[in-house]
């Protein structure tokens, strides 16, 4: 009888919708997908490592040494998968390829090729290529291999954590290195923090993603050619080795809270990353990243790549272009909403991406403890930026399906505003240097896919933001991700647009939406804390990367310490919670001391419950 | 932040606890002894002898028969009385022995030769042994039994250790039993067996018919053979320190030393115990308590604070201890106090908003126990996690990790558990085995529990360690160490791994095997290759102190045996004045097992 009511009522909610006559703004799930890959419940598949086999079987390696092979990865005939254990006993397998046959992983202490000889599909063969130096420091983790084209392996070794990041226990730490299949090591490049995610593009270049912390003011992306330093000196006691490809002193470093680019000036060995990812906003741990060669299987977008973040449980797009031979270019959100912190990505062979995830003590907007999930694009053309490129007076957006002119034209479809993080010792960075920033001239091409823009007062190394938040396509529909931030490393030479200007002036502000909304005042707050991403990390009851608003209620600050707090976080004050905030002073602080208000007003609430 | 609490953790000093020792000099700390008791230099048994050997001399208590039949009499009475107490000894006992010591001549915890059992029950080893009640019942007359956590036996002619903190009944001014017997831990062999069991009344073969305040130490004499040494213990039964009522000057407002302001204070009050609990704010105050501290006698007094923030402890105006810190963070000031009343303050800061508010106050004297001075609700329980084990039961599971070994943290440890029962660690950097165990097989909490930060894991068994040396030297030459070697991986066979290794100074191969046989691990190390030095080649049992070779192919270390086929074992000194044992290889292969 229970089951009847429930399917009557079912239907009844599906009348509901069809009911409903205004169509509902589009969402990145009616676009990419995500399928959830069942566990068994005995395993605690806290994901290290995926490796897509060539057999259309994957293997996925975990935090607790194992290596587990999973059948019907793609649940092509029937939804469930079959796990089979392959090898264990292992020490935190933080990566994992195969080649011939044959699986590398990294543990902590070790590069080591992992054989089944007697063929019974278990392995029965565990041999070292190297063995890496360890302190017995928990932060001094070991990811790769990635396996090149010679067959070479690379690994990343990150720092120790002592309160801040040290390479000096542990010979390598804060460097790639690159390990020949007879275990010869040759370090590649320096100055690495967190670097738990790269690969090599089509071109054979190495990226990176690294963590927010120490001498890294916001997450970023960085290429690596060989001996470049990428910014975290704490490994640089290496540089003095004889095979060093770098050689650099922390001396010879400058640590004054201006931003990298002043630094790289006095001292080109430091590399620029290719592109920020503004902290909270683009992610707050990136981790993995991998270039799209599914020759548009896996999105509309070939050969852009796809840059995954553990504590907002999301996968972000990255467009890169080469200026006067330098990689720069573009983060936007692509999807959120993934079970768990995402660790890794690996391309399937049908073209959809596995997605690997562990959120294991650092929290994550997704919940679970840990979860496997595939990620693919239904074939939908959304409505999207498909690509934004420099030139010499501002940039060009290219979109995946023609744009409405009238739209493009008005000023008031851009908001445009520039900023930098500090480059110090000190975690993490305020952003500095804001401006906001004025078009000057609007060009539509023929297609009506390409806008060129130009705009007063481009800065050459700052993070542009774009909020194209007027910009619709001709059926009137918004962008799916309407705000994108490009990072100009370099501008490029060009002759100046020649084109109208736009039709109204520019608003300097991007102004909140929704902060008065008919539904009142709780939803006001709600879209200012999306605005502001604080709902990034915090939820009003329950505890995600940072404490539930209403436990911050409990501290009985006044709003106008919360808004110190905001402006200038004090970690210490939070103990329990393992990722740091962000100093959030670019937020206006009308909103900061109205989201202030609103907090404290949970205490009064929540003090008539009476816990006691 | 976290990882400053871990240290702070690391750092918090154990209580320590004074203890008196019964001298084995003679046996005059004992009420008439049988003449089965003697007192000798040292006893030695093999894992299958029934009876000791002995050489004569001082420190070890020796139970022998020695006309006919054991008796009730041969028990060992103490002529020491005790109430509550904490006691250690080490014990030895010959193969299939069973013996006990009765606290109080009351409550047993049991004696037992119970190596290698898979199961185990109040009649083992470290059990809790059975009350016993004739109206029962037939077959009913027997209860509260208590089997151990787990079989934490060693061999029969090993030296194990027993710890049994027992709480003794307590009585009202009538002789009414108000409060039972408790045995706080029973710690077997560095294992956790019992805790807070409560015993409802005596064993059955008590050697008393009613339960009283006071009693002897009893050890069982009556079933064979037994040695003792190292008897200590610590009894409770002197007054402690106790606090009167508490008042407090109560201050707000920015204060980063805890000297006490001259400003009038926000409020004042009385308490009946100490609590932070009268602070109203998370931060921003100073609070001054003052109390009357009476001391029973003259003695040292150990007090412990703890405290979220600063503060400082002062009797009789002088200051005992005085800092910044965290509420699990105990710190501990002794000081030399007359018996009367004394002046007691402490002075308590906050000055951030972080962290709970919390005030501890213990005092220790020797001969008393630990004593809370504060109301309970002022200082917090530390959090405690539930235990990750990893189980070997069905097959033979292999898990590396960082693990301690002789205080030092070991990067490249993996360990081996085999559903036999018997696991060991082994240094993969040093071809060695770090220690070995039975029971269950591993505790991965501190590596999966949230970060993992101190990334170690732990035997959950019955564990002797090892030397952590690589077992192999050239004859004449210092034994190899991992400059020496060349890790090559492992192999599995029938899922146990065979550890590989290049011996760079003698060009050969080795392969390392270690797999389960009857009560310990058998460890067959063949050398692969041609060389020269192939024929010089010595397997290295042991090193350090207190190496036996018992007979032609056994030797003991403290915790084990070793035995072995093949040459006779050498026992030499080496540089360091330890002691080695060597038996040269007569093959390719030599063969040994570690038994404990």
């Amino acid at each position: 009888m229970k089951k009847y009511t429930a399917l009557v009522l079912l239907f009844a909610t599906a009348l509901g919708a069809f009911a409903q006559t205004k169509p509902a703004p589009k969402k990145e799930q009616d676009y990419y997908e995500i399928k959830t890959l069942p566990i068994p419940k005995e395993i605690y598949l806290e994901v290290g490592g995926l490796a897509t086999m060539p057999d259309g079987r994957l293997a996925v390696s975990t935090r607790r040494g194992e290596i587990w092979i999973v059948e019907n990865p793609y649940q092509k005939t029937s939804h469930q998968t079959y796990y089979r254990r392959f090898a264990s006993g292992l020490h935190e397998v933080l990566g994992l390829a195969y080649k011939d046959g044959v699986f590398y992983c990294s543990q902590r202490g070790e590069l080591t090729k992992i054989s089944d000889t007697d063929r019974d599909g278990v392995a029965d063969l565990y041999e070292p290529i190297y063995q890496f130096d360890l302190s017995g420091n928990y932060h001094e983790y070991t990811y790769g291999p990635v396996i090149d084209k010679n067959g070479d392996m690379w690994v990343s070794l990150n720092l120790a954590w002592v309160g801040f990041g040290e390479g000096k226990f542990s010979k390598w730490r804060g460097w790639f290195v690159k390990i020949t299949p007879d275990g010869k090591l040759e370090p590649f490049a320096g100055g690495l923090r967190s670097p738990a995610g790269y690969s090599f593009n089509e071109e054979g270049d190495l990226f990176y993603g690294e963590n927010q912390g120490d001498w890294v003011g916001s997450g970023r992306v960085t290429h690596l050619a060989k001996g470049d330093f990428a910014g975290n000196p704490g490994g640089l006691k290496w540089a003095k080795e004889p095979n060093s490809p770098l050689k650099l002193s922390l001396e010879e470093i400058q640590d004054n809270g201006s931003p990298m680019f002043e630094a790289a000036k006095k001292n080109p060995k430091i590399k620029l990353p290719a592109v920020w990812f503004p902290h909270a906003i683009m992610g707050i741990s990136t981790s993995d990243i991998v270039q799209d060669t599914t020759r548009g299987k896996f999105s509309p977008f070939p050969g852009q790549y796809f840059v995954a973040d553990q504590g907002q449980s999301k996968v972000m797009r990255m467009g890169l272009e080469k200026v006067n031979g330098v990689y720069q270019g573009f983060a936007i959100n692509y999807r959120e909403g993934f079970q768990s912190g995402i660790l890794r990505e690996r391309f399937g062979l049908d073209g959809s991406m596995f997605v690997g995830m562990t959120s294991r003590g650092w929290g994550s907007t997704g919940k679970d403890d840990f979860g496997l999930q595939r990620l693919f694009w239904n074939g939908n053309m959304p409505f999207e930026i498909d690509m934004i490129k420099a030139k010499s007076d501002g940039f060009e957006f290219s979109f995946t399906q023609p744009v409405d002119v009238n739209s493009v034209k008005k000023a008031a479809s851009y908001a445009i505003r520039s900023y930098i993080y500090k480059y110090q010792h000190q975690y993490g960075s305020p952003i500095i240097e804001l401006k906001d920033l004025k078009i000057k001239g609007v060009e539509v091409s023929a297609d009506r896919k390409k806008v060129r823009i130009s705009i007063d007062g481009i800065r050459q190394f700052f993070i542009h933001e774009f909020t194209l938040k007027g910009v619709l396509n001709e059926k009137g529909e918004p962008l799916l991700h309407e705000t994108a931030y490009y990072t100009l490393n370099e501008i490029p030479t060009g002759p100046a647009l020649v084109a109208a200007a736009p039709e109204a002036e520019i608003k300097t502000k991007v102004t909140a939406r929704n902060v008065k909304n008919s539904m009142g005042y709780e939803l006001g707050i709600a879209g200012l804390l999306k605005k502001h991403t604080c709902s990034a990390c915090h939820a009003k009851d329950s505890k995600l990367i940072g404490p539930a608003f209403t436990e911050i209620a409990k501290r009985n600050y006044s709003n106008q310490k919360i808004l110190e707090l905001v402006y200038k976080p004090n970690p210490q004050n939070w103990p329990d919670f393992a990722t740091e905030m962000a100093p959030m002073s670019h937020v206006p602080k009308s909103d900061v001391l109205k989201i202030a208000g609103w907090i404290n007003g949970l205490r009064e609430t929540e003090s008539l419950k009476n816990h006691d | 932040m976290k990882k400053l609490l871990l240290l702070l953790l690391f750092a918090t000093p154990f209580c320590v606890w004074a203890q008196q020792s019964i001298p084995l000099t003679d046996l005059a700390a004992f009420d008439q002894p049988s003449q089965n008791w003697t007192i000798e230099q040292a006893v030695f048994s093999t894992y299958s002898d029934t009876a000791f050997q002995v050489s004569p001399g001082q420190g070890v208590l020796v139970n022998t028969l020695r006309g006919g039949k054991y008796h009730r009499t041969d028990d060992l009475k103490s002529k020491m009385q005790h109430g509550d107490i904490r006691l250690l000894v080490d014990f030895m006992l010959p193969k299939g022995m069973n013996s006990g010591i009765y606290m109080q001549g009351r409550y047993e915890v049991q004696l037992y030769d119970s190596w290698g059992k898979k199961t185990v029950k109040y009649s083992d080893c470290g059990g809790i042994y059975e009350r016993w009640d004739d109206s029962r019942g037939k077959g009913n007359e027997g209860y509260e039994g208590y089997a151990p956590r787990q079989n934490a036996s060693k061999a029969p002619g090993l030296w194990q250790t027993l710890e049994i903190d027992f709480q003794a009944p307590r009585f009202d001014a009538n002789g009414k039993k108000i409060a039972n017997a408790i045995f706080k831990k029973v710690i077997l062999n560095g294992i956790l067996v019992q805790e807070n069991i409560e015993v409802s009344g005596m064993t059955r073969g008590a050697i008393f018919d009613k339960e009283a305040p006071f009693g002897p130490i009893l050890i069982q004499g009556d079933h064979g053979p037994i040695a003792f040494r190292n008897l200590r213990f610590e009894t409770y039964e002197k007054p402690t320190a106790s606090l009167g009522e508490v008042s407090y000057d109560y201050y707000t407002g920015k204060f980063t030393d805890p000297i006490i302001p001259t400003t009038k204070p926000v409020s004042s009050g009385k308490l009946p115990a100490l609590t932070y609990r009268v602070i109203p704010v998370n931060n921003d105050y100073l609070i001054h308590y003052k109390a009357e501290l009476t001391i029973p006698e003259d003695d040292t007094y150990e007090f412990q604070t703890f405290w979220t923030g600063s503060g400082e402890l002062k009797v009789d105006g002088v200051v005992l201890n005085k800092g910044a810190h965290w509420f699990n963070e105990m710190v501990p000031a002794s000081t030399f106090l007359k018996a009367g009343k004394h002046r007691l303050e402490i002075v308590h800061i906050k000055d951030f908003p972080w962290g709970p508010k919390a005030l501890g106050l213990n005092v220790k004297r020797i001969g008393s126990r630990l004593v809370s001075l504060h109301e309970r609700t002022s200082l917090l329980d530390p959090d405690a996690v539930g235990l990750i084990e990893v189980k070997a039961n069905a097959e033979p599971v292999l898990q590396r990790s960082f693990a301690f070994h002789l205080g030092k943290k070991k990067t490249h440890v993996i360990h081996v558990g085999d559903p036999a029962g018997l696991h060991y660690s082994y240094d993969l950097k040093q071809g060695a085995i770090l220690q070995v165990w039975r029971g269950k097989f591993l505790d991965a909490t501190q590596m999966w529990d949230n970060r993992g930060e101190p990334q170690t894991s732990e035997p959950l068994g019955l564990t002797v360690v090892q030397d952590g040396k690589f077992p192999l030297a050239l004859a004449h030459q210092a034994q190899a160490d991992s400059t020496d070697l060349v890790y090559k991986g492992y192999r599995l066979e029938a899922g146990r791994p065979i550890f590989i290794y290049e011996w760079t100074a003698a060009k050969l191969r080795v392969e390392d095997r270690i797999q389960p046989a009857g009560n310990g691990l058998k460890r067959t190390l063949t050398l692969v290759g041609a060389s020269p030095q192939k024929t010089d080649v010595e397997a290295v049992l042991a090193t350090g102190h207190h190496l036996s070779i018992l007979q032609n192919g056994l030797a003991s270390q403290p915790g084990n045996f070793m035995e072995w086929k093949g040459a006779a074992a050498e026992l030499l000194k080496i540089a360091s004045g330890a002691q080695q044992i060597r038996v040269p290889f007569t093959g390719a292969q030599f063969t040994y097992d570690l038994i404990w």
